[in-house]
C-alpha cells in the first residue's frame, strides 16, 4: 500500500509539487495501515559487503522533490538502461521514519547532522572509493568531513543556507533579520519550515541563543517565541517554493537554492528574492548514500559517480541553485551568486557558520517535546 | 450440523484476514504504546506506562477538543448534504439509480491525498477558483480559501461524504414507499409527512452515516495537514508527528490507543442503539 501510494504520486501524478508533502502523507497512511514495523539497526558486516559499480537493476531513490534535475534522472536511465523508481521525504526525520519501517532504497539524501546518526546505526552501505571514477573530483575538504570521516559512507550534494525568501510585488522593506518573519503587516502570509530544526534554530539565533542550545530555560523561551508567532502564520509547510508560486505566501522561512529553482518557474523570477538574516544562519551539507539494505547497490555507485561528473553536476547545479563540492562545477554557482550575491554561500561559510548538531537521547527528546507543544498549542 | 460447519469454514479467509491484517497490528500498537526509543529513535519494547500519562497533558486537550468539534462539524454537514442527495436517488433515480450511486463512489477510484492536494491546486490564494473571482469581478481581491478550520471541515466533508450518503440510500431504498402514501392518506403534510414516517424509518440509516463519518474525521490528519492552517492541528496529525517528525513512535502508539478507546465509546453507543432497534423491529 505505501509503495502503491509513492509510485502514483512519483510516476503518475508528476507534478513535483504533489510530492514534498506527498510522501510524508503517504507513510502516515500506511503506517495507519500496516502497523510498526521494527528494522533497527543493521549488522556492520552488512555495510561492508563488497560492491561493483554496475547495473544490478533499476534504482530506488529516495531525495526531497524538486532536488534534482529531472532531466539528469532520464540522462541516468538513457545511459545505464536502467529505471529510476523515485519517491521524495518532505523532512528528515520523515526519510529516517521510512527507513526504519523496513523500506528499502538504494540512494538516499541525508544531511550532515542525520548522516551520522546513519552510520552509528550501520545501515549505511561503505563506499569504495576505487569504484567511483569521479571520486577525486569531489572537493578536497569533503574527503574527509567531519560528518563522515574519511568520507566513508557519503558522497556531498548541495551546500545550503537557511534564510527568508519573500515575493517583493507584494512586501518590501525586508530587513535582513529573523524579524520579518514576525511582521504584522504580512499577518496571514507568513510560513515558516514545517522542520523541528529549521523552525526552533530559527527562534534559537534571534533570542541570540546557540542554533542547537540544549538548556531547557532557553528552549521553553523559544517555545513561547513559536508559539506567539502563530497568530501571524499562515502555516508550516517545506514546500517553500509551491507556497510563494501559487500565491499563499508572500514571506517563506526557506533554503537559498529554493528561490533560484522557484525562479527557473516563473514569468517573474526578478520579484522572488532571498535574504540572510544577520541574527545568524544555519548552513548544511547534503549527502548522497547508499542505505546498507540496498537491493541494487551496483547501480546506486553509478548514480553516485554519476552526479559527481562535473558535467552533471554543473547541469545540476543551474536547476536547483545548490552548490555542489565538485571540481569543474563551480562556475554554474559562481553565475547564480553573480546574479544574486544573496544566494551565495561558500564553503567557509559550511565550515564557520552553525550547524544543526546532532543531538541524541534527552537532548533529542526535549527538541521533539518542544516542537509537538508548538504544534498542538 | 454439517452446513454449519461448511459456513463456519467459509469464514476462515476473513477471520485469517482480520486476525493477521487488523489483530496483530494492533497488538503491535499497544506494545509499542508502553515502549520507549533509543538514540536512533527505534522503539525498544518495555514497560514504560509514561506514554500514556504525557498523553493526558492538559496540553493536548484542545487538541482533541478541536479535532472532535470538526468531526461534528463534519457529521452535521455531510447529513445536511447527503439526506436529500440520497433521498433523491432512492426515489426519482428511476433507471438512473445504479448509475447516480456509482457516481457517488467513483472519487474514490482517486485516494484521498491526491483529491486533497487537487484542492489545493483549486483553492490556492492565486489558484483557480481565485483567479475566476477576480478575473470576472466579482471582487477586487481573491479569498482567503486555504489553511482556515472551514478549509479543514470542507476537505473532512468532501472525503466522507459518501459514507453518509450510501447507508441513507439504503434505509430510503428499504423503506417501504406505502407508508408515505399512508401517511398522505392520513392528510399529512409533506413535512409531517416526513418527519412521522420517512424520518424514524430512516433513522438507522442516518445514525449509521453519522457514525461512519465521525469516526475517521477524528482521526484524520490529511485534510489539516494540507488545507489547514498553524492553528487546526488534530489528533491525528500529533499522532502522526510523533511517527514522522519527532522518532517517539510509542507516544504516538499511545495516543492512537487512547484515540482507539474514545471512539470505541462512540461506537458501542450505536452498536446499542442499532440493536435496539432492531429488537423493537421484531416486535
Amino acid at each position: 500500500m505505501l509503495r502503491d501510494i509513492d509510485d502514483f504520486l512519483a510516476g503518475r501524478i508528476g507534478r513535483r509539487e504533489l510530492l514534498r508533502g506527498g510522501a510524508g502523507l503517504a507513510l502516515g497512511a500506511g503506517l495507519a495501515g500496516c502497523g510498526l514495523g521494527d528494522s533497527g539497526s543493521g549488522s556492520k558486516k552488512e555495510t561492508e559487503k563488497v560492491v561493483k559499480a554496475k547495473p544490478d537493476g533499476d534504482l530506488v531513490y529516495f531525495n526531497w522533490s524538486e532536488y534534482l534535475d529531472p532531466a539528469l534522472i532520464k540522462k541516468f536511465e538513457k545511459q545505464y538502461g536502467v529505471k529510476v523508481r523515485q519517491s521524495n521525504f518532505d523532512s528528515m526525520s520523515s526519510m529516517m521514519a521510512k527507513l526504519r519501517s523496513g523500506n528499502q532504497y538504494d540512494v538516499i539524501f541525508p544531511d550532515q547532522s542525520y548522516a551520522p546518526r546513519l552510520i552509528a546505526a550501520n545501515q549505511l552501505l561503505k563506499i569504495d572509493h576505487d569504484q567511483l571514477k569521479n571520486y577525486d573530483n569531489i572537493w578536497d575538504f569533503f574527503h574527509d568531513p567531519k560528518y563522515d570521516p574519511g568520507a566513508e559512507h557519503t558522497v556531498p550534494y548541495g551546500l545550503y543556507a537557511t534564510g527568508i525568501i519573500w515575493n517583493e510585488d507584494k512586501i518590501s522593506g525586508m530587513t535582513e533579520s529573523w524579524n520579518d518573519l514576525f511582521r504584522e503587516d504580512a499577518k496571514g502570509k507568513i510560513f515558516v519550515l514545517d522542520d523541528y530544526q529549521e523552525a526552533i534554530g530559527m527562534a534559537n539565533l534571534r533570542n541570540g541563543f546557540d542554533l542547537s542550545t540544549v538548556d531547557p530555560d532557553e528552549l521553553d523561551k523559544s517555545k513561547q517565541m513559536l508559539i506567539d508567532q502563530k497568530p501571524l502564520l499562515r502555516g508550516y509547510s517545506t514546500d517553500d517554493i509551491q507556497n510563494l508560486i501559487n500565491g499563499n505566501a508572500w514571506i517563506h522561512h526557506g533554503w537559498n537554492g529554493d528561490v533560484v529553482n522557484l525562479r527557473n518557474q516563473v514569468k517573474n523570477p526578478e520579484s522572488y528574492r532571498f535574504e540572510k538574516a544577520k541574527e545568524g544562519i544555519p548552513v548544511g551539507t547534503d549527502t548522497i548514500a547508499i542505505p546498507a539494505n540496498a537491493q541494487h547497490p551496483g547501480t546506486a555507485l553509478l548514480f553516485l559517480d554519476f552526479m559527481m561528473d562535473p558535467e552533471n553536476a554543473s547541469q545540476n547545479v543551474a536547476y536547483f541553485g545548490y552548490p555542489m563540492a565538485v571540481k569543474g562545477a563551480e562556475d554554474a554557482f559562481a553565475k547564480i551568486a553573480k546574479e544574486d550575491p544573496a544566494v551565495q554561500i561558500t564553503l567557509d561559510d559550511v565550515t564557520n557558520g552553525q550547524q544543526y548538531a546532532y543531538l541524541t537521547g534527552e537532548d533529542k527528546a526535549l527538541w521533539d517535546r518542544t516542537w509537538t507543544e508548538v504544534k498542538a498549542a | 450440523m454439517s452446513e454449519q460447519r461448511f459456513a463456519t469454514t467459509l469464514l476462515l479467509p476473513g477471520g485469517l484476514w482480520l486476525l493477521l491484517l487488523f489483530a496483530v497490528p494492533l497488538g503491535l500498537v499497544l506494545a509499542a504504546s508502553l515502549g520507549s526509543t533509543d538514540d536512533l529513535g527505534n522503539t525498544v519494547y518495555g514497560w514504560h506506562p509514561e506514554n500514556y500519562r504525557q498523553a493526558f497533558d492538559p496540553l493536548f486537550l484542545p487538541v482533541l477538543l478541536r479535532s472532535v468539534g470538526f468531526a461534528f462539524a463534519t457529521v452535521a454537514l455531510c447529513l445536511l448534504i447527503g439526506y436529500p442527495v440520497a433521498y433523491y436517488i432512492a426515489r426519482y433515480g428511476g433507471r438512473w439509480k445504479h448509475m447516480l450511486i456509482a457516481l457517488v463512489v467513483l472519487p474514490f477510484f482517486v485516494n484521498y491525498l491526491v483529491r486533497t492536494y487537487a484542492w489545493v491546486a483549486l483553492l490556492a490564494d492565486e489558484g483557480l477558483v481565485n483567479g475566476a473571482i477576480t478575473n470576472l469581478g466579482i471582487r477586487d481581491t481573491g479569498i482567503t480559501f486555504l489553511n482556515t478550520s472551514f478549509a479543514v471541515v470542507g476537505g473532512l466533508v468532501y472525503g466522507y461524504l459518501a459514507f453518509m450518503i450510501l447507508p441513507i440510500y439504503a434505509a430510503i431504498d428499504r423503506m417501504d414507499q406505502a407508508l408515505v402514501e399512508a401517511g398522505k392518506d392520513l392528510y399529512g403534510t409533506p413535512w409531517n409527512t416526513f418527519r412521522h414516517v420517512t424520518w424514524p424509518a430512516t433513522f438507522q440509516g442516518v445514525l449509521a452515516g453519522c457514525v461512519l463519518v465521525f469516526l475517521p474525521s477524528v482521526g484524520d490528519f490529511i485534510s489539516a495537514q494540507l488545507l489547514g492552517g498553524p492553528s487546526t492541528y488534530m489528533i491525528g496529525n500529533l499522532i502522526q508527528q510523533q511517527f514522522l517528525g519527532a522518532d517517539n513512535w510509542p507516544f504516538g502508539a499511545a495516543l492512537t490507543a487512547i484515540l482507539m478507546a474514545f471512539l470505541s465509546i462512540w461506537m458501542v453507543l450505536y452498536l446499542r442503539s442499532a440493536a435496539r432497534a432492531s429488537r423493537e423491529a421484531a416486535l
